[in-house]
């Protein structure tokens, strides 16, 4: 589906190739019928929970009251950074998503919020959108369709959780990016009260695709359940890390050997984050096993994610890079859930005294006890997104959290 | 109406309501800190977790709306462990100050945790996070913000009910701590209410703080006569002495109290209270300025001296109609006054009301009723029997006054000590119309007495010994409603 087509970033080469032809077709198509298409499509939230789309959008109220589409561009996940990328290379595309997405679901108003460190990212929006308007695709009466859509660019301030949809819809509001308890959901009561629907930015830039070509076209891409192509972004030893557009179900083993070009001189593969730092971590057996779609990587007890992989090789302190990802979700849990906040911090000390062998013996099954004391009891997953990563890192290198309660880790040598 | 089961019980509840509100209507109580029932829902505190069939997750029964068919347990090992965790977690950084700290008695920290916590503490002492602790936050609060749980209820009152929003989360995590938004002072006319709701020792009274451990106060059920609004309240008291106020949460009035009317009781005990009475510049017991001043009424009456009587909207009805009697069937002067009618009307949107009298609404039905003049109309006199704070605002002579008091005043040659409303029963008749009584919470100074006995013994003095019967006419014929 092309969405990192170079030099796209241009209105005129986007429209040379193909762009806003999507726009034209839908406004010759009834709203549902959109809808209906992207969920043949099978598209999937591409933000990291995999929620279908057209069924995201199908739960918008049909009332005539003000609605709003959001494009999620927080991207803040260690190890994410497909979202930028789409930004430097192809940003009409997600406008153009936006707008499609806006006449399916009605809404006039759409709202980028883009994170608060893309400075240079919210920049190419911004002037994406005021070349869209020039061109008519934005504003009053688009295209002669008697639509009016117009797109608002909000940036964060710095802070992870506002990439959750409802820290994010509070972050807009201008107050403090904090999750909101679910229901109502958005798509109920969302953006000032109002059906709200937030997207991904990859998942609207797939729109485009979807409406020119149909949804059952963008289905025969993928897997079954797992549709289409997704973008993954590498990062670690490898030959050739950066970000990929591949069709989902692709082995593991493939992409690694034939994408990645395999580990740097002298590196060897240990374990793998596939979808983002919140995701169970995997050995590199496992993953070598595995599919990259949404079933093969839950069937092995992790998920699919962002699309954030991180590629760890056997030269990395398992202990050093979990105390990272601890520090990184202590800093970020916004403080609202007693056991995200009191837990986070809990796990950091815990891990720090790990990592400088100063703990004791019980400090490790401590730390898995309080993941599991996090676990599904807070408003939003932050919680799980710190538990999953300590339970699953324990559990498949209990050795090497050992050896520095013994005082003798070989690997990172302090 | 749908249909829950809860703990193998089936309840009926009403449509919308919450899995806590619909156990706590039956009896079933679940634990819970950000929970308030006048406040918005957080749902930040995860103590109030419960187990509903169906449900792969543990819900929070505070923001959990029933459906119908929905089985709720609210005691398996599942959700005892959770309330476990959570309370664990609570308490992890907060500090060992049981000891030193006032909320002790009516902690929710201390009896959840004799309840469902009873584990060791997993951190050492030195990694503990810390905390401002004893800032001076407000004219009547001091906030330890180590011992806050970071409920919220303090945030959300001021946002909710006064409307002030001084108070937010600043920072994050667990170094999050409540702050104040401006560099003024927490100093809303309801800040109080804010000790009250909070659930832990973070927000403490000045005024109370460390006067009195609550597991020893008792408390006595009255209402506030600061202003007509009347509002229920809860008077605390030991060995004599009253602590604190708190409000006594009802549907009718109020469920918060103004601090100024928590500063009321103040006027039992304060510095300038008038325990004895004087009669013309002299301080005598109880029963010599009784004989004094009827020897002086007796004379003016001889005399054929102009005898005036003010009724008070600050006193109760029965006092009010002693003082009535006292003067149309005793002294036979028709020398008696009432104030005039006041504008009644909750002046902040809250509960402070524009007339700062308790009973004006009574006072000026005894004046319709019985033909009574207003105070303007009093023009001349030679001996004036009122209350105190009634015969400040009219400017008579002071050397001509009685003036009934719980207050010294070295101005007047003539104080009775008189029994405030927390010493002694009145009943009072609030701007929405309703009949309340004041209930007495501690003794009075042995040398004071209630303006309705006084009456009683000047008369029988007089030689005259009215029927209770006869004082109490006056019920059937003002118009007031009651509670049920």
């Amino acid at each position: 589906m092309n969405i990192l087509l170079n030099d796209n970033f241009d209105l005129k080469t986007y429209i040379t190739n193909g762009g806003y032809n999507a726009l034209k077709k839908s406004f010759t198509l009834k709203p549902e019928e959109i809808i209906e298409e992207v969920k043949k499509s099978g598209l999937r939230g591409r933000g990291g929970a995999g929620f279908p789309t057209g069924l995201k959008w199908s739960f918008i109220p049909k009332t005539k009251t003000q609605k709003y589409i959001v494009c999620n561009s927080d991207e803040s996940e260690p190890g994410t950074f497909k979202d930028r990328e789409i930004i430097h290379k192809n940003p009409h595309s997600i406008i153009e998503g936006m707008i499609i997405a806006g006449y399916a679901i009605g809404a006039t108003k759409g709202y980028f919020y883009i994170r608060g460190e893309f400075a240079r990212e919210a920049r190419i929006i911004e002037k994406s959108i005021y070349e869209a308007k020039e061109a008519g695709y934005l504003g009053k009466n688009i295209l002669k369709s008697g639509f009016d859509f117009d797109i608002t660019v909000v940036r964060g301030a710095g802070a992870y959780i506002c990439g959750e949809e409802t820290a994010l819809l509070e972050s807009i509001e201008g107050k403090q990016g904090k999750p909101r308890i679910k229901p109502p959901f958005p798509a109920v009561k969302g953006l000032y009260g109002c059906p709200t629907v937030i997207n991904n930015v990859e998942t609207l830039a797939s729109v485009p695709y979807i409406v020119i070509y149909g949804g059952e076209n963008y289905s025969k891409i993928g897997v079954e359940k797992s549709s289409g192509t997704k973008l993954f972004s590498v990062s670690g030893p490898v030959k050739k890390p950066g970000v990929y557009e591949i069709p989902l179900g692709l082995s593991f083993k493939t992409f690694f050997y034939d994408w990645l070009g395999g580990m740097k001189e002298g590196e060897e593969l240990k374990a793998v984050i596939p979808g983002g730092s919140s995701v169970p971590v995997i050995t590199a057996e496992e993953a070598m096993n595995t599919k990259l779609d949404y079933e093969s990587l839950q069937k092995i007890g992790t998920m699919l994610g962002s699309g954030g992989m991180i590629i760890i090789p056997k030269s990395q302190c398992m202990v050093e890079l979990l105390y990272v990802l601890a520090r990184f979700y202590h800093h970020e849990s916004c403080g609202q859930c007693t056991p995200c906040r009191e837990g986070s911090g809990w796990i950091e000390k815990t891990l720090n005294k790990i990592l400088n062998y100063k703990a004791k013996k019980q400090d490790l099954d401590l730390i898995v006890d309080i993941s599991n004391n996090m676990m599904g009891r807070t408003i939003c997953p932050l919680a799980d997104a710190l538990a999953m990563p300590v339970i699953s890192f324990v559990q498949k290198f209990r050795e090497e959290f050992e050896s520095h309660i013994e005082g003798n880790c070989k690997i990172c040598g302090k | 109406m749908p249909k829950v089961i809860i703990d193998g019980k089936e309840f009926i509840a009403k449509e919308n309501e919450t899995v806590l509100n619909v156990a706590e209507r039956n009896g079933i109580y679940i634990p819970r800190y950000c929970y308030h029932p006048a406040l918005s829902i957080a749902g930040n505190c995860r103590m109030c977790l419960v187990e509903i069939e169906k449900m792969p997750k543990l819900q929070i029964a505070c923001a959990t709306t029933v459906t119908d068919g929905m089985v709720i347990h609210t005691q398996t090992e599942k959700v005892k462990k959770a309330r476990q965790d959570v309370l664990e977690f609570l308490l992890l950084n907060h500090p060992l100050d049981c000891p030193i700290c006032d909320q002790v008695g009516e902690c929710y920290l201390q009896d959840y945790y004799m309840e469902y916590g009873l584990k060791k503490s997993r951190i050492d002492l030195k990694d503990k996070n810390r905390k401002p602790k004893r800032r001076d936050i407000g004219k009547h609060l001091i906030l330890d913000n180590e011992r806050c749980i970071l409920c919220t209820r303090c945030v959300r009152f001021c946002e909710e009910v006064t409307k002030t929003s001084e108070l937010f989360i600043n920072s994050r995590g667990d170094h999050s701590f409540i702050d104040i938004k401006t560099e003024e002072k927490l100093d809303n006319d309801y800040s109080l209410n804010i000790a009250d709701i909070c659930p832990v020792g973070a927000f403490t009274s000045k005024d109370f703080r460390f006067k009195e451990r609550v597991y020893r106060l008792s408390s006595t059920s009255s209402i506030c006569l600061s202003c007509a609004t009347g509002c229920k309240i809860k008077v605390q008291h030991n060995n004599g002495k009253i602590y604190r106020i708190l409000p006594d949460p009802n549907i009718y009035t109020n469920t918060w109290i103004c601090d100024n009317g928590r500063m009321s009781y103040k006027i039992t005990a304060g510095p300038d209270r008038l325990t004895k009475s004087i009669i013309k510049s002299e301080e005598h017991h109880l029963n010599k300025a009784i004989i004094k001043l009827f020897d002086i009424l007796k004379e003016a009456k001889e005399k054929n001296l102009k005898i005036a009587i003010l009724l008070s909207d600050y006193l109760s009805i029965e006092d009010n109609f002693a003082l009535y009697y006292l003067g149309f069937e005793i002294l036979k002067t028709d020398l008696i006054y009432a104030s005039k009618e006041k504008e009644q009307k909750i002046e902040d949107g809250i509960l402070i009301n524009k007339d700062k009298t308790p009973n004006s609404n009574a006072v000026s039905q005894i004046s319709k009723l019985y033909g009574i003049k207003k105070y303007e109309d009093l023009k001349d006199c030679d001996l004036l029997i009122g209350f105190y704070d009634d015969i400040e605002k009219l400017n008579i002579p002071k050397n001509k006054s009685v003036a009934l008091s719980y207050k010294a005043d070295k101005e007047y040659d003539n104080l009775i000590a008189i029994k405030t409303y927390f010493e002694t029963e009145g009943s009072f008749i609030n701007w929405q119309y309703f009949l309340r009584k004041t209930a007495p919470s501690v003794s009075a100074p042995t040398d004071t007495i209630s303006v309705y006995d006084l009456c009683l013994k000047i008369s029988e003095l007089f030689g005259y010994y009215p029927k209770e019967k006869e004082l109490n006419k006056i019920f059937n014929e003002l118009k007031y409603k009651t509670e049920d």
